[in-house]
């Protein structure tokens, strides 16, 4: 008997070029007045990284749309995003105060950068106490307080945590680096590890509460390697230093790798556990329609943050923990995983489901990024021409 | 009924997609709305609490904050008052500063700041002051935090 | 007099519950109780309290008045009962929770005393927790020592530990949420990376002390 082959079929979503290009002009007029700010840049250099971060984005999203797919697009924007932020912050503190360590002088005159996985630990304090327990500007400077909360609520609402992998400016850190490998050398990942961000979201918090101090940051946050820490001074600050830089390599470098995981974030990132529960006001879901799914699990082994259980492909949909990544939707043999929108039908409307999503997620990513992309190209065309990226 | 839920999916989707310009354009103006709305300040923490009084020297101004002993919900057992020197004119090179920070008209302590060295001395002349946690260089200032425990 | 006490613990509770919090919330979490079980489990950490607070109350009673005004004795306390609070808090995380019946031919004291550990465990969280010599229960301890008799001491502290105990109540609602068997796990994660985390503040405090000493 023969076996019927079963071809992967094109995705629904799939357009034209004429089509994916008319889809796609909206994005380009949104993306060029809000990168411009209304005016071109008359310096040559700001105009090129302009130039380029413009069509960078605006070609990654005409080829979403045009071949259908959605994560090796956005995986492309999102990682170049991160290791760019990543440039672009040292090499700001490096111009600003020629070391990564942050000193004593900024954290006494509270201008630190405020970053949004403060925010879980930074509620009960705020609720009792009407203050913030960071040493950051309320408002005004870079990274305030009062815009990245602003920010945050933004993407929740909007998003939910579709943050996660269209916005953080760390998730494409351990993205890239579990795309590395073809296969997995640790296949197998006890499901009670995806419990841990929980846990450390509720150990952060009551700490944080009790000793009104960001213990994350102080103790645990892995990405402190790759922006500003605290110099080392004393005892205290070297076993802090110790646990960040064994925590990046082996969270963010090492377990990826050999997992072909975003371990940080699904395992470990108390702000995204915090994260998945805005996924519950949020109009944008993944589904899974029951009656296309032929139950071959490759949604399971694909999803890069374990969200997909034999249990949720049941219920048709992924766990909280969701990322809004669309791997599975692009890995699926059968189109059976979509984008869909919260108390609309499963069937029927795929594409502008998914097109109303993109536009949202990817807008985000466009608007939040661009500085940083054009920063850090501007850095590193500073050193191809001047061997110095200050 | 599925054909309003339907309806107000759609609608929600636009919202939510209406909201990421709004929020980047309306950055600034949210922002401000939300701190004038919630009133939150830095925690004195780090901010080292309000300014209580400012002695002026002539040449340079020392600038007391407040004790710091926020707890949660109450005060804490131990915690700092932070005090500043900053220049009218220039800081002389020695500074030797007397402070009651509790008001009852008796030194707490005496800080004695070499600003060409960059070191301070601390004399404890009550039993709630400890010690001095960190003397940071500020600007063209020098500020100090005291280590203070609560005494009932 | 008494209810000088009473309304001191009142005054000062909230800031008793905001410590109790990282040890309890994690622990009730984990052992997937109900509303009721967990007031019943949080009466025997109340014990350990009071225990802990007529202990500390009787030892500057009777050794020394001074001993709890030195800053490296009370760092010494504090710490040791970190170190012994961060032991229960990882040794819990690793433990199975539920209570096994001994077989019958283990019928020594060892096994009994297994048996009833979640007592004893509670009991001495209780203890440790209590050690938090906060400038309310130094004022209460204080005021304690000038009473006349030692009984009269030691109600006064005991109406001191009512006020304080009264705001640990609404922890046991927790309880609430045993339907979401993830939380079981995660209470214990949770009470696992609290325990690591007071064992190091623990190890620093004993160690400052005996430094400044």
């Amino acid at each position: 008997m023969k076996e019927k082959h079963e071809t992967e079929k094109a995705p629904p979503s799939q357009q034209s070029l004429v089509k994916s290009f008319l889809i796609a002009l909206p994005m380009m007029a949104l993306t060029l007045i809000i990168m411009s700010g209304g005016r071109i840049p008359s310096e040559p250099l700001n105009l090129l990284t302009l130039a380029v971060t413009y069509l960078f984005f605006n070609i990654m999203f005409f080829l979403m749309i045009h071949a259908g797919k959605t994560d090796r697009y956005r995986a492309t924007v999102f990682i170049t995003y991160s290791f760019l932020f990543v440039v672009s912050f040292i090499t700001h503190m490096f111009e600003a105060r020629g070391s990564m360590s942050l000193s004593q002088e900024k954290i006494i005159l509270c201008e630190v950068p405020f970053c949004h996985l403060v925010i879980p630990m930074t509620l009960i304090p705020a609720a009792f106490t009407k203050t913030i327990i960071f040493p950051g500007s309320i408002i005004g400077g870079y990274a305030s307080i009062a815009s990245m909360f602003v920010i945050w609520i933004g993407a929740s609402l909007s998003m939910g945590r579709g943050w996660c992998s269209w916005g953080c400016f760390f998730g494409g850190l351990d993205d890239a680096f579990s795309r590395i490998r073809k296969k997995p050398f640790i296949k197998n990942i006890d499901r009670r590890w995806t419990y841990m961000p929980w846990a450390i979201l509720l150990a952060v918090v009551l700490t944080a509460a009790a000793f009104l101090s960001p213990t994350y940051c102080s103790w645990l946050c892995p990405f402190k390697a790759v922006t500003e820490f605290e110099a080392v001074t004393s005892f205290k600050i070297l076993v802090q230093t110790i646990i960040f830089i064994s925590l990046f390599i082996a969270l963010v470098i090492v377990l990826p790798i050999l997992t072909k995981r975003r371990i940080q974030c699904a395992l470990f990132c108390p702000f995204g556990a915090m994260q998945g529960m805005t996924n519950k006001i949020n109009a944008f879901e993944i589904r899974i329609d029951s009656d296309k799914c032929k139950n071959c699990k490759l949604c399971v082994r694909e999803c890069p943050t374990l969200s997909m259980t034999e249990e949720s492909l049941k219920e048709g949909r992924p766990l909280m923990s969701c990322m809004k990544c669309g791997t599975c939707v692009d890995a699926c043999p059968r189109n059976a995983i979509t984008f869909n929108i919260r108390g609309t039908p499963v069937s029927g409307s795929g594409n502008l489901k998914r097109l109303l999503f993109l536009y949202t997620a990817f807008l985000f990513l466009a608007i939040f990024s661009s500085h940083m992309i054009q920063d850090g190209l501007s850095r590193i065309i500073k050193l191809i021409t001047t061997g110095s990226m200050i | 009924m599925n054909s309003l839920k339907k309806i107000s999916g759609y609608a929600w989707a636009i919202v939510c997609f209406s909201i990421v310009p709004v929020m980047f354009i309306g950055n600034h103006y949210f922002s401000a709305r939300l701190v004038s709305a919630t009133g939150v300040t830095v925690s004195p923490w780090y901010s080292g609490g309000e300014v209580i009084r400012t002695v002026n020297h002539g040449t340079y101004k020392t600038i007391i904050h407040r004790p710091v002993f926020d707890g949660l919900i109450g005060k804490r057992e131990d915690g700092f008052i932070q005090v500043e020197w900053m220049p009218v004119t220039a800081l002389p090179r020695v500074i030797e500063d007397k402070i009651d920070f509790n008001g009852d008209g008796k030194e707490d302590f005496t800080f004695r700041l070499d600003t060409a060295a960059g070191t301070g001395t601390l004399t404890a002349h009550s039993s709630s002051v400890i010690g001095m946690i960190r003397l940071v260089k500020v600007k063209d200032g020098w500020v100090t935090r005291i280590q203070l425990q609560n005494i009932p | 007099m008494a209810m000088q006490g009473f309304l001191l613990g009142l005054s000062s509770g909230a800031v008793c519950s905001a410590y109790c919090a990282p040890v309890l919330i994690p622990y009730f979490l984990g052992e997937k109780k109900n509303v009721v079980q967990n007031f019943m489990a949080l009466l025997q950490f109340l014990t350990g309290r009071l225990l802990g607070y007529l202990a500390i109350g009787f030892l500057a009673w009777g050794i020394d008045k001074s001993i709890l005004q030195s800053i490296s004795c009370r760092e010494f306390i504090m710490g040791s009962a970190y170190i012994i609070l961060s032991g229960l808090l990882i040794f819990y995380s690793f433990s199975k929770s539920s209570k096994t019946c001994p077989p019958a031919n283990e019928t020594g004291m060892f096994q009994k005393v297994r048996a009833s550990w979640p007592f004893l465990f509670l009991l001495i969280m209780g203890l440790a927790t209590a050690v938090n010599l906060c400038p309310p229960f130094l004022l209460a301890v204080a005021i304690a020592m000038g009473e006349g008799t030692l009984f009269q001491s030691a109600l006064f502290l005991f109406m001191f530990f009512l006020g304080t105990s009264v705001f640990m109540i609404p922890v046991t609602f927790v309880g609430m949420l045993r339907r979401f068997s993830s939380l079981h796990i995660i209470g214990k994660m949770t009470a696992g990376l609290i325990g690591v985390y007071y064992f190091y503040s623990g190890t620093i405090m004993v160690i400052g002390s005996i430094w400044k000493t």
